[in-house]
């Protein structure tokens, strides 16, 4: 029961069984799936209405990087816009810090947008007319601080990101990386608990967008913020999230940790996506290891790994032993031990 | 009823609507009469404060610092020419016809304009109103502010703001209607008020569209206040008006190359300040 407190008190952001359907008749379609359950496909032949997302339940905690990929078309852009109500959901709740926000009055509305969930653009969006300082303190500007105080938390979210020499410069002046640096220095300077991340790295090449992957997750980790990161790119999602949602036709198909979504495919859809992902820094010791009985040899001669050892470390310590095995460690005790033909079937499977 | 007195009817009722008007109106028209008359006085008289080397090297700076020194100096020298045609109290005449009515179109037409951008019911309504103004030969304004106000720059001044009017609201209409979809979602996201919105994303965007509509009302400004000479504005317009009926040739070419000067001197003033403005 304790326990059960804890958890819900660290949910950030939750959604409970959210619908999005677009379309002049979108009300009496909202009622057919209240009163009669009915399918997307039922929604657009019977209403000719568009089912943007269909029943989606997820939660974000507190610190948790929670990604939703999917395609164009999946949904996953009106999912991230019903969390801060910049589309109103057909159904379903949305609680953000506990509150619904369909229960909002404008003012708080605003408020919560200004002061709790931060968002960052695929289109960046930055100010043309206004400087890299000005566009990093618009939303403090907006909540009325101060010209000095603002200036200064901008300066510091732009020190951040590592833009601390182009505060005076232009939008125009910088590179598609540099803008949208200045996209997460804006979001930063307003300290919200929350980041929406709208597909922000998604128009980059691909060294940039891997650096600032990198950089973003260092980043929201360091400052304890949560977020939910918007992309149609898996990899990029199992780089950067703690959870990743897969989204196809505006279901939410499969929810898990990144080594789950791999590993154990919800369906062929995931199946398909997963299959080209590499699996050496996914897979553990704990999921592809025999138990000790199998091993016909002498465990203690063995090199000893922890559970959590990745595929990569595994071969790492093979290559430099002369057995063929890996004891797994845990509290001192040996678990299980992962052969050569484990490793094999655990990078192909 | 027999169709042939029809139209005689029709033009006895409107001429009959306007005798009304200015017999019943007069106090108004003689107000609104001394409004516009003094503000044109004055504009003149601050203009006239300075000697014409005094305008012409303000214009001239202002020339260099918003286009370039070529422009600066070219822009000096034309308006020099203009008062060693003997024009130069004619040329400030036209100047303050123009800056009078085209402040008082823009004073009406950008704010009408915003409303017009967000109201379509209203921008539905504005759109055949200013398309009939615009498609009538201008010079049918002069007509009914003449019965109303008399000879003079005030009628002149209301025939001009008419025509001048027209390109500031559509252009600013049009700038309120042009943010990007993208920079509105971003305002909702960081939660700005309506007023914000408006200030900070909406305004800023339509800046460049409302600057266009300026230098378009300053453009029709001139057109009408040559025109206007026949009423009796003063300045070029009535100086060529003059001339054509004395068949006065030279004189009327000077007045006329006048007016070029002003009006290609205020255009690239205001196309450059408009482009500045962008950042």
């Amino acid at each position: 029961m304790n326990i059960a407190h804890k958890d819900v008190s660290e949910i950030l952001v939750d959604c409970r069984s959210v619908w999005k359907i677009f379309g002049t008749r979108a009300a009496a379609a909202i009622e057919a799936v209240e009163t009669r359950g009915l399918s997307k496909k039922d929604i657009l032949k019977e209403f000719n209405c568009v089912v943007g997302v269909s029943d989606a339940n997820l939660q974000v905690r507190r610190g948790e990087i929670f990604c939703i990929m999917g395609l164009s078309g999946s949904g996953k852009s009106t999912l991230i816009r019903l969390l801060n109500r910049l589309i109103e959901p057909s159904l379903g709740t949305v609680m953000v810090k506990g509150k619904d926000v369909a229960s909002l009055d404008a003012a708080a509305l605003r408020d919560m947008r200004a002061r709790n969930i931060g968002m960052v653009f695929q289109s960046v969006a930055l100010l043309p007319y206004r400087t890299v300082l000005e566009n990093a303190a618009f939303g403090l500007e907006v909540r009325g601080v101060a010209k000095d105080e603002r200036n200064k938390v901008a300066r510091a979210a732009l020190d951040k990101v590592g833009l601390s020499d182009w505060t005076e410069r232009y939008p125009s002046e910088l590179s598609g990386g540099m803008q949208q640096r200045v996209g997460l220095a804006r979001a930063l300077a307003a300290d919200p608990e929350i980041i929406l991340m709208d597909e922000p790295f998604s128009a980059l090449d691909p060294l940039i967008r891997r650096q600032l992957q990198d950089e973003f997750r260092q980043l929201t980790k360091s400052l304890g913020k949560s977020a939910v990161f918007i992309t149609h790119d898996l990899e990029e999602a199992i780089r950067i999230g703690d959870r990743i949602a897969i989204m196809k036709d505006g279901v939410i198909v499969q929810i898990g940790n990144a080594e789950e979504i791999v590993t154990k495919p919800a369906d062929d859809y995931v199946a398909d996506f997963v299959a080209g992902i590499s699996r050496i820094h996914l897979v553990k010791a704990h999921s592809i290891m025999q138990p000790v009985a199998a091993y016909r040899g002498d465990i203690n001669a063995l090199p000893r790994a922890a559970p959590e050892a990745d595929i990569s470390a595994l071969i790492e310590l093979t290559m430099q032993s002369e057995h063929d095995a890996i004891a797994v460690v845990d509290n001192g005790a040996v678990i299980g031990v992962v052969t050569t033909r484990d490793l094999l079937r655990g990078v192909a499977a | 009823m027999d169709m042939s007195t029809l139209p005689d009817t029709f033009d006895s009722a409107i001429d009959d609507a306007l005798s009304w008007i200015s017999d019943n109106g007069e106090g108004l028209f003689d107000f609104i009469r001394a409004i516009l008359e003094g503000t044109y006085d004055g504009v003149l008289w601050l203009l006239q404060l300075l000697p014409f080397y005094g305008i012409a090297a303000i214009a001239a700076v202002f020339g260099w610092r918003l286009v370039g020194l070529r422009f600066g100096i070219a822009a000096g020298v034309a308006l020099v020419v203009c008062a060693l045609m003997g024009l130069w109290g004619e040329t400030m005449g036209t100047l303050a016809l123009v800056v009078t009515a085209t402040v008082l179109a823009l004073a009406a037409g950008i704010p009408l304009g915003i409303a017009a951008g967000f109201l379509t019911t209203l921008d539905r309504i504005l759109q055949p109103v200013l398309d009939l103004i615009q498609t009538l030969p201008p010079y049918i304004y002069l007509l009914p502010a003449i019965a109303l106000m008399g000879f003079g720059p005030a009628t002149a001044l209301i025939a001009t703001v008419i025509v001048a009017m027209p390109p500031a609201i559509r252009l600013t209409a049009l700038g309120m209607r042009m943010t990007p979809r993208e920079f509105i979602e971003l305002g909702q996201a960081s939660g700005l008020t309506g007023w914000q919105m408006f200030s900070k994303i909406r305004l800023p965007f339509a800046l460049p569209s409302i600057m266009a509509g300026i230098n378009q009302s300053l453009m029709m400004a001139f057109g009408m206040v040559v025109i206007a000479g026949i009423v009796g504005s003063g300045g070029l317009g009535e100086t060529i008006y003059g001339s054509v009926r004395t068949l006065d040739i030279a004189t009327s070419i000077n007045a006329a190359i006048a007016i070029v000067i002003l009006t290609m001197v205020l255009d690239r003033l205001t196309q450059s300040a408009g482009k500045g403005g962008k950042a």
